[in-house]
């Protein structure tokens, strides 16, 4: 592996730096604050394309902080699926940042939006680093601060439902990290290393000599990261959560937050623990079996739903349980399905979130019956309401239909047909419950009889990029799949 | 006979243990959030124990070098790392109690099953 | 907040050398068991000790929330401007000896070279983040502007 340069701690390092210079500026000179986090956020991102060109679909660079060499220090890995990941994260928190910037003024209380942008880019930070480290003791910290501000990012609404929702999370969080540093304790007893790599070849030795502190700990991490990522019955605290939040937050926690758990359990499970392993317990079956669930059960429960936030976020729930679904196929072709649906959630369900949260700044309607006819005077937000329910159904020319059609040929791949009408059903589901508000909303005859307040210009620009993303994720796919491709024959 | 002689050697784990399942049940089970702060925190403790005692070794002394004096060390590694796991723990016992303070300035209870029921009337 | 002699009269006996002895655990951090973190926490309790044992003014008198909370800001970001000067010097992120930091001999005070920088940054951090914790505590704020928010 050669040298990566300084670019993978940099993304890192700046965002940390704009995280702590941002409520000092706030106190002085508040658009300066703003304009130092989206500075950062467009930093890293750029950081992170550089990455990509430089690391291309198949070689891996590494990089040890502090020159300590692994296993004593910690390392930082560029492969393709993290750089991947890397864009991901910096790009659409860099999108949601600019709509959180016109957002923002009427959510939240003028004396704490400096502090927002400081938890936003420590979230940020912290999700990037997850994406790239290689040390599973580092991975416990980072996912304690991703715990932490995706929480302050909830509770700094001062609103009751907030504060409820985020101590909800937090708990479940707590809970969530307990069982992952159990896990650890119980790997880092029979191998004696912390890297990912050094584990890897250890543990292919220790399974014969201790196989039960290795299953023990499977479990364990399978309880944690389901617990984060809102795996079906352990999702409980999600509805709440991502339904009182602000609406910047609820895109970030739905977009990006709860993917980023789903990664770190793919990373876990393709570069943590042998093959040996996932051959002899059927760790990937369990995981398919409640993707599949939280697939159905997230859709009807979605379909209950009379708050518009509420409904996104179950829809939530069956969405991640789609990546779950890739990562328990176990195959190239569901795993393509899998993690492109990383980036397609992302871009669908944050749009979703925006224009709800467009919705709740001109109207303050939430209510789903309260919506009719309401596209004839909000036609921006609503329209992008459509593309994203049409991305959600997985209808052709967005994205949503190029990540299901992989998955749906994963299934067919290993002959499990039962799960492709699984993901049939829940298409079916997501129309039932996404299209009669998009009808409802053009074509109703009703009046929307409302006080309507203009959308800003930084909401409404986003709201548009968000519409093209969701479309070019599912036109132009050709790439993303050719480089998953290349990138995933590693794992096999 | 084997599993006992195997518990008793390995007792500290078994207390781990122990104390793990008795925060988890205490957090998921009692409605008083207060209550649910103080079982996170056995949680993590137990979690920290167990981390620590994989670092024990018999007869071992702490790992500071001193010239010409050959003993055996214990692990430093588990004890370095659990002192940044402390740290984690209180940050967050921290952000759960000025929420927990929050939530009782406009509840005027810190009971999850009274502030469901005030919810519902609402 | 107490009204109580003894407990006054006593704490603010014992506050000086609580802080004397919160500075001492952070400057030897590398040299002995303790550092940023544990002395930041002995400095920040003597605060949190005073605003208990007299009332929240005589806190603030001794550090005020503001400049707490700019110390708490500044306290990080001295941390990671230290790891980038580890990299204008030419080694990784947070490197010590690989940067051409300088070591000097183990068990002298100056030495560990960026370890010594790092810890006095982290105990700053740690003093002023408890004591502005407590602040925001124990504050009053306004009443929460939604209390009968239906849903």
């Amino acid at each position: 592996m050669e040298s990566a340069g300084h670019q993978p701690v940099l993304i890192i390092v700046l965002l940390l730096i704009s995280a702590f210079i941002a409520p000092l500026l706030y106190r002085r000179w508040r658009f300066l604050s703003g304009a130092v986090v989206l500075a950062a956020l467009t930093g890293s991102f750029i950081t992170a394309l550089l990455l990509l060109s430089k690391s291309g679909a198949s070689s891996s660079l590494s990089y040890h902080l502090g020159n300590w060499p692994p296993p004593w220090g910690i390392e930082l890995i560029i492969d393709p699926l993290r750089v991947y990941m890397l864009l991901v994260v910096t790009g659409v928190s860099l999108w949601i940042f600019i709509y959180a910037l016109g957002d923002l003024k009427h959510e939240l209380h003028n004396d704490v939006i400096g502090w927002y942008y400081s938890l936003y880019a420590v979230l940020v930070a912290s999700m990037s680093a997850i994406t790239l480290t290689n040390d599973l003791f580092n991975l416990f910290v980072l996912m304690e601060i991703c715990a932490i501000t995706a929480c302050a990012i909830i509770t700094i609404k001062d609103q009751r439902e907030c504060l409820e929702a985020g101590f909800k999370y937090l708990i479940m969080s707590a809970m969530g990290t307990g069982c992952f540093l159990l896990g650890v304790a119980m790997i880092y007893m029979v191998t004696g290393y912390l890297n990912y790599s050094f584990i890897q070849s250890e543990l292919s030795l220790a399974l014969t000599d201790y196989p039960l502190n290795i299953f023990t700990a499977a479990a364990l991490f399978i309880v944690a990261f389901g617990t984060k990522a809102a795996l079906f019955p352990l999702h409980v605290w999600l509805p709440d959560a991502h339904a009182a939040a602000p609406s910047p937050s609820s895109a970030m926690l739905s977009g990006l937050v709860i993917k980023i758990y789903a990664f770190a359990l793919f990373m876990i499970f393709y570069r943590v623990f042998p093959r040996s392993l996932l051959d002899t317990i059927p760790l990937n079956e369990i995981i398919l079996w409640l993707g599949a669930m939280g697939v159905m059960f997230g859709s009807i429960y979605a379909m209950l739903q009379t708050d518009l936030k509420k409904m996104l976020a179950y829809s939530s729930i069956s969405q991640i349980a789609f990546i779950f679904m890739g990562i328990g196929l176990d195959q190239p072709l569901a795993l393509t399905g899998g993690l492109y649906h990383i980036m397609v959630h992302a871009f669908t369900k944050s749009t979703l979130f925006m224009s709800a949260g467009a919705i709740i700044y001109s109207t303050g309607v939430r209510r789903i019956s309260d919506l009719g006819g309401i596209g004839k005077v909000l036609p921006l937000p609503l329209f992008a309401f459509t593309i994203g329910s049409a991305s959600m159904i997985g209808l052709p020319g967005t994205g949503g239909l190029i990540s299901k059609w992989y998955l749906a040929l994963g299934t067919l791949e290993t002959g499990r047909i039962l799960f492709l009408l699984v993901i049939l059903a829940s298409s079916l589901l997501n129309a039932i419950y996404y299209m009669p508000i998009v009808i409802n909303a053009f074509m109703s005859g009703e009046e929307f009889k409302e006080k309507v307040k203009i959308v800003p210009l930084s909401m409404q620009v986003t709201l548009a990029a968000g519409m093209i993303l969701v479309v070019i994720s599912g036109i132009f796919s050709r790439q993303v799949i050719i480089f998953f491709e290349q990138a995933l024959t590693s794992l096999y | 006979m084997e599993i006992i002689s195997r518990l008793t050697e390995n007792y500290f784990y078994l207390v781990a243990v122990i104390l793990f399942v008795i925060g988890m049940h205490t957090m998921l089970t009692h409605s008083n959030m207060i209550k649910k702060v103080i079982a996170m925190n056995i949680m993590d403790s137990s979690v920290f124990l167990l981390f620590v005692a994989i670092g024990y070794r018999h007869g071992a002394q702490a790992p500071i070098i001193r010239e010409g004096v050959d003993i055996v060390y214990a692990n430093p590694l588990p004890g370095a790392l659990i002192v940044t796991g402390i740290v984690v723990a209180v940050s967050v016992t921290a952000y759960a109690l000025s929420i927990i303070v929050k939530i009782q300035r406009s509840y005027e209870t810190v009971d999850c099953d009274e502030i469901c029921e005030l919810r519902s009337e609402d | 907040m107490m009204d109580d002699q003894i407990v006054r009269i006593t704490s603010r006996l014992v506050a000086p050398f609580i802080q004397l002895y919160g500075i001492y655990i952070i400057l030897h951090g590398h040299l002995s068991p303790g550092g940023g973190f544990s002395g930041g926490a002995i400095f920040g309790a003597s605060l949190v000790l005073i605003a208990l044992s007299f009332n929240l003014e005589a806190g603030i008198k001794q550090i005020s929330h503001q400049t707490a909370s700019v110390l708490e800001s500044g306290g990080a970001l001295g941390f990671a401007l230290t790891g980038l000067v580890a990299i204008a010097f030419g080694g990784n992120y947070l490197a010590n000896r690989s940067a051409g930091f300088p070591l000097g001999e183990a068990g002298q005070f100056f030495s560990s070279g960026a370890i010594l920088v790092i810890t006095v940054f982290v105990g700053i951090k740690v003093a002023s983040t408890i004591t502005t914790l407590f602040y925001n505590i124990i504050e009053k704020e306004e009443p929460l502007g939604n209390h009968k928010q239906t849903d």
